[in-house]
């Protein structure tokens, strides 16, 4: 995908012109959202389930018909999170096949380097941070924790869902293993997204560019400082496609 | 005078005194009813002592009246006192009253009220049960003097045994099936005294439907209160722990729910009889067990028809978590208790990092 410098705006009194800069797609932002609600309506529904035991979990499945409901719920959420993946991977096979898949967030040994420095910077031992590309190792961490936490949770859903069906073909022991995979996974998962990532979208910046897509100058240069570069680099034709 | 023979007159008190104590002490002897009331054992037995005796009831059948003294005298009432008018009341003396029910099982019925007058708590408790509930379909339906006798009454458990035999009169293919058991060949082959009697699980006099919700929510507890005493399954080398695991299978989660929530609604999750059998459990080692090795499909196909045969390698057994024989489940279990807290752990403390870090440098930015 090509990132474009997207239309300035102009403040009336004093003349001040924020650039912003496109982050994501449309499609992307769409894909962000049903990823949310999806996992939220799953973590919800998923819960009292694995603590049918918990006072709080028994007011929700109160009787046989609710406990049927949630399930059902729990159920449907799982197939628009699975087409979702679908949708991710089979674009990204795409991309691949017309070399056009944007390399942003695979992880590189820049990764491992920036993440010790950021470390020495937390710990006093640095002046500043280290300077990021399009996705820090903070967002890549994210990204391919969930990507991972998700292929497990889809395919160990998928087998305690289908059991009978998932033993024709695997070995029995898979069952009670998805079981337990399954339910820490989603807690691990569920606990590392309160922790990592609400903060570093919501505390230490309060940062909405999945939802408009767009970034504005000072965020990309605080934050993105490689990235902007790169942009503002190809804005003015002076220096061609780093990749960062 | 001296033709009275004064000197044998202290003799003869002291004689009666000696007769006047043995007769209180006999009286008085503590466990024993008190002094016979109605002396009409021996009177009754004046006739009913005759083999020949009988009559025809008015719906035509033969009513022996044949009371075999011997046995009588061995019974438990017949020695405590408790004589043939305690229960044939409206008979004083002969000739008798006339018979008023036509058939043998209306005597029965209609005598066996007597039971009442002084086992009264049973008795109540006999109208809960199925037996009773039946009764006004079924004139089979067993009433006290079916299980007990009625004159040869004798305590219904010595040896143990015979309280499954009293209860095959009846059900006698259940019988069969718990003969073969390793409940009742351990009780009829060698007289355990742990194994279950029919009663240990219905109860005695208030015996439930068994096809019954409560029934079946209730029954895994009543297996567990055997299975689950490390004592007892000690002393035969098996394992007390298979219920607590049960209890976090899927089954047995899904049965704790139900019995703690809606124990009147019936639920489809297996039991332990669902898997082992009913009466005809038999000890897993057994070629003929439901849940040894070559019957485990079958049994979990009863449930989930048409699973293929990795499907019983799902089930772990009532069995904790081991290398040796859950692998998978040990790997996972292992890494998850690894990985868990390390990677929340890391991801807490580079958070709290951050904030620190960010805080420092906002008040130093400030003074500026």
């Amino acid at each position: 995908m090509r990132e474009q410098i997207m239309n300035s705006t102009t403040q009336t009194p004093a003349i001040r012109i924020i650039r912003f800069f496109q982050r994501f797609t449309l499609a992307q932002r769409w894909e962000h959202a049903i990823l949310f609600l999806s996992f939220l309506v799953l973590l919800l529904t998923g819960l009292p389930q694995k603590y049918r035991a918990a006072a709080w979990s028994q007011q929700i499945l109160a009787t046989p018909e609710q406990v049927r409901l949630v399930q059902t719920i729990h159920h449907i959420a799982a197939i628009v999170l699975i087409l979702e993946v679908i949708y991710h991977i089979a674009r990204a096979i795409y991309l691949m096949a017309r070399r056009s898949l944007p390399g942003d967030i695979f992880v590189t040994w820049r990764d491992v380097t920036d993440a010790g420095q950021m470390v020495a910077y937390l710990l006093f031992l640095r002046k500043d941070k280290p300077r990021f590309g399009k996705y820090n190792f903070e967002q890549k961490v994210t990204y391919w924790f969930f990507f991972i936490g998700i292929g497990i949770l889809v395919i160990s859903g998928l087998i305690i869902w289908f059991p009978e069906a998932a033993t024709r073909i695997l070995p029995g022991s898979v069952v009670p293993a998805a079981k337990m995979a399954h339910s820490t996974e989603a807690i691990v998962a569920g606990i590392f997204l309160v922790i990592w990532h609400f903060y570093h979208v919501h505390l230490e910046r309060f940062n909405l560019s999945i939802f408009t897509g767009r970034l504005d100058e000072d965020d990309m240069q605080t934050y993105h400082a490689l990235e902007y570069e790169r942009l503002a680099g190809e804005k003015s034709g002076s220096d061609g496609g780093g990749q960062s | 005078m001296a033709k009275y023979k004064l000197w044998l007159y202290p003799l003869i008190w002291l004689a009666a005194a000696l007769l006047a104590v043995g007769v209180l002490l006999a009286v008085n002897e503590p466990g024993r009813a008190s002094p016979p009331t109605q002396e009409t054992e021996a009177y009754c037995l004046g006739c009913h002592s005759n083999p020949e005796l009988s009559m025809t009831l008015p719906g035509g059948e033969i009513l022996p009246l044949y009371i075999d003294p011997a046995q009588l005298a061995e019974s438990i009432h017949s020695p405590l006192g408790i004589e043939c008018e305690a229960c044939h009341t409206e008979i004083k003396t002969y000739p008798h009253p006339e018979v008023t029910v036509s058939t043998r099982q209306e005597l029965s019925q209609a005598y066996h009220l007597s039971c009442q007058k002084c086992h009264s708590t049973i008795y109540e408790n006999a109208q809960d049960s199925v037996h009773a509930q039946v009764s006004a379909d079924n004139p089979n339906a067993p009433i006290c003097t079916d299980c007990h006798g009625s004159h040869y009454t004798h305590p219904p458990d010595e040896p143990r045994a015979l309280i499954s035999t009293t209860c095959s009169n009846c059900h006698a293919q259940i019988y069969q099936e718990y003969k073969d058991s390793i409940h009742g060949s351990a009780l009829i082959e060698e007289d355990n005294p742990d194994v279950p009697v029919c009663t240990d699980c219905h109860g005695v006099h208030n015996i439930q439907d068994p096809r019954t919700e409560q029934f079946r929510i209730a029954s895994p507890e009543m297996c567990a209160g055997c299975h689950a005493d490390a004592e007892l399954m000690g002393k035969y080398g098996l394992p007390a722990d298979v219920y607590n695991i049960y209890k976090l299978s899927w089954h047995g989660v899904d049965v704790s729910v139900y019995k703690a929530r809606w124990p009147t609604v019936w639920h489809d999750s297996a039991t332990c009889s669902d898997c082992h059998g009913v009466h005809d459990i038999r000890s897993t080692a057994d070629p003929q067990s439901k849940v040894n090795a070559a019957n485990r499909l079958a049994t979990c196909q009863k449930c989930h028809s048409g699973v293929s045969e990795n499907w019983t390698d799902a089930w772990t057994g009532h069995h904790a978590i081991s290398l040796e024989r859950t692998p998978l489940l040990y790997y996972i279990e292992v890494f998850y208790s690894s990985f868990t807290p390390v990677v929340l752990w890391i991801a807490g403390i580079y958070v709290v990092l951050q904030i620190v870090r960010n805080t420092v440098d906002r008040a130093r930015r400030k003074p500026r």
